[in-house]
């Protein structure tokens, strides 16, 4: 069990002085000051249309902002006659605070957690700072199912261009699919509504010193609601539209902080995913619609060269973990022409188990492991778009769906290796 | 002639039976500690291959390297062996040198006593090189993994590379603790490394200047990009 967090004099007083709220919505944030006026204004005006009788409390848990991100939340304020015909707005409050610990995401929602748990709040919801797209629709449909339909978890599913999201379509999705049965479409969408109870729950995981605070909050919190049996569902959002993160960002460092976070996860909750067997879908809701497809230039030459380029350079490494079937399937796609480059679902579900593998068994670094998995991923990326690119978003999520049951259907051949019983 | 031969064959050979008797159980005493010296080696070498069965340093060994190191160079036994072994022969060398002590010759005392003085040098030089060892594949793993993905065409030679210097300086080090021709290693050390330093500097900001020119370009001016070049894909 984790030690308790002491939060500041400020919110201790203000927490005295509320007693007790029924919604939290939680905003994390740090150098946020261009966009999280809006994302404030859109979650005042979803609480004031939506739950216009509930006692409700926006927390900012900031991470040492210097562009003026806690003023301008301070000063955010909704002009409810131009945004809604009728309104009520009695119980709502705002709180902005500092949060203390290791700098990173999963600190700022310990804050906004500790806080909830003290409040003994029933409903919350945390939305990123920087959303662009976000509506005061979002709060109604991240809070009302945990309300009115005892869910414990919603989690995000947007509206997504059909290559949006390569890391979460080729690994996360298929993978956590496979191992704890639920079909939660974005598992590390960044926005979710969750209970009281399991903010508490959360809050008594001894993780708040780990990886988990830096990087790794969104996919823990699914993957623990998952894990531990909690009520779980989804809520269709729309669009997600949000300020572009460094597009020169490392791809290798991205891809380590995600899977990284997975195969710890399933370090952690092997006895639970060992026994499931399939999956089953969970309620959506929300008014799903599908956008436009506007072309997106995609650079496969550069993504095969990688490929070829890994696969040549780090063959060595490959072998000490990889089946010698899949370094010569490797060593053979690593020689093919673009025309006939594909890379098939049994051969990746293979890859990323043994990947998977060799992180349990501690075979190396466990960053070495990962960030060698950018070519290989950059390989299946490209093997993907050729074969979809003239698909249509409905298509290309029924190839995804063949690739989830590629891992659900190989699970037997990681449960037999995660013992060392081959 | 009778006093002669006396005095150059049977005296000496008389003198010399005289000390040897004298010296026999010395001799004796020396053979049978080095007798106890083997068995203890014996056994010492059994537990230290025992507790590193239990703390699976096996495992750690094979995580950095050095079991697929042992095997190019022709080494059958695990590292825990290898270990096993290096501790049967230092007990045995030990107590070789015990068992000399206790002929109590007064010219191997003196070589003795250097020797013992020596030993502690030996013992931290091992360890520089093992250190060097691990160290130079590790960042070697990650100097070769990091240009792969950096798309840098000499990754494998870059990550050679940067093994073999690792190495070099571990294996200098080793020498200077050593003690072994210290000022010499470490000119030649200085020397070829600065040479190659700026050999590589020249050849890449004179030599290689445009290709310099855009790849610093391509680095740090998005606009540099070339049409055609960069995705547009999301990852996350």
């Amino acid at each position: 069990m984790s030690k308790k967090l002491e939060l500041a004099e400020s919110v201790r007083v203000k927490i005295a002085d509320l007693k007790e709220v029924d919604i939290l919505v939680g905003i994390p944030s740090f150098n946020s000051a261009k966009t999280i006026g809006h994302v404030v204004r859109a979650v005042e005006a979803g609480l004031s249309k939506y739950f216009p009788d509930g006692r409700s409390l926006l927390v900012n848990s900031d991470g040492g902002s210097s562009d003026g991100t806690m003023e301008v939340v301070r000063q955010a304020n909704v002009d409810f006659d131009s945004v809604l015909l009728d309104h009520r707005n009695g119980g709502f409050h705002k709180l902005v605070t500092p949060y203390h610990g290791i700098p990173g995401k999963g600190s700022a929602f310990r804050t906004i957690f500790e806080i909830a748990r003290e409040l003994k709040v029933k409903a919350c919801a945390v939305v990123d700072s920087d959303l662009r797209s976000i509506t005061p629709e979002w709060i109604e449909l991240l809070i009302k199912p945990v309300l009115e339909e005892d869910y414990d978890y919603v989690s995000p599913y947007y509206m997504r261009h059909k290559y949006d999201g390569t890391i979460t379509n080729t690994i996360v999705y298929p993978l956590t699919r496979a191992l704890y049965g639920k079909r939660i479409r974005q598992p590390i969408g960044g926005d979710f509504g969750f209970s009281g109870k399991l903010a508490s729950f959360y809050l008594d995981k001894d993780v708040w010193e780990t990886d988990v605070a830096r990087f790794g909050i969104d996919i823990w919190m699914t993957t623990t609601a998952v894990a531990n049996g909690f009520k779980i569902c989804q809520a269709f959002l729309g669009a997600k539209i949000h300020d572009a993160k460094d597009p020169g960002a490392d791809l290798s460092a991205m891809l380590h902080q995600v899977v990284s976070s997975v195969f710890n996860l399933m370090g952690d909750y092997a006895e639970a995913w060992r026994s499931v067997r399939g999956s089953e879908p969970v309620s959506t809701f929300g008014f799903a619609y599908s956008v436009g497809l506007e072309p997106i230039h995609v650079n496969l030459d550069k993504m095969i060269e990688k490929f070829q380029m890994g696969v040549k350079e780090l063959i060595p490494m490959y072998r000490s973990f990889l089946p010698e079937d899949v370094l010569s399937f490797l060593n053979d796609l690593a020689i093919r022409p673009r025309a006939a480059f594909a890379y098939p679902d049994t051969e990746w579900v293979k890859t990323i188990f043994h990947f998977a593998l060799a992180c349990h068994r501690k075979i190396m670094s466990q960053e070495h492991i990962i960030k060698s998995l950018t070519p290989l991923y950059l390989g299946k990326v490209a093997s993907f778009v050729i074969e979809t690119w003239d698909s249509s978003a409905v298509e290309v999520e029924g190839r995804l769906e063949e690739l989830c049951l590629s891992f659900e259907g190989e699970k037997p051949y990681l449960i037999e290796r995660w013992d060392g019983n081959a | 002639m009778k006093s002669f031969v006396d005095k150059i064959i049977v005296q000496p050979l008389r003198d010399v039976t005289q000390k040897l008797v004298a010296f026999l159980p010395n001799l004796l005493t020396g053979i049978a500690v080095f007798a106890i010296g083997l068995v203890v080696a014996w056994l010492v070498k059994l537990l230290v291959v025992r507790i590193i069965k239990l703390l699976k340093l096996d495992a750690a060994f094979a995580r950095s390297g050095v079991t697929d190191a042992l095997q190019k160079m022709a080494v059958k036994d695990t590292p825990s062996k290898l270990i096993g072994r290096m501790f049967f022969w230092l007990v045995v060398i030990i107590f070789f040198v015990l068992s000399l002590s206790v002929m109590r010759a007064p010219v191997i005392d003196q070589l003795l006593e250097k020797f013992l003085l020596y030993l502690p040098n030996i013992f931290v030089a091992l360890i520089i090189l093992a250190s060097g060892f691990v160290l130079g594949n590790f960042l070697g793993r990650a100097a070769l993994i990091a240009s792969v993905n950096a798309g840098v065409k000499l990754s494998g030679l870059l990550s050679k590379g940067v093994k073999t210097v690792i190495l070099l300086f571990a294996f200098v080090m080793a020498l200077e603790q050593l003690g072994i021709g210290r000022s010499t290693v470490i000119a030649t050390f200085t020397i070829v490394f600065g040479g190659m330093v700026l050999a590589l500097a020249l050849a890449f900001g004179l030599g290689g200047k445009d290709l310099a020119r855009t790849l610093l370009e391509k680095r740090f001016k998005k606009d540099g990009d070339a049409d055609g070049e960069r995705d547009e894909l999301k990852h996350l």
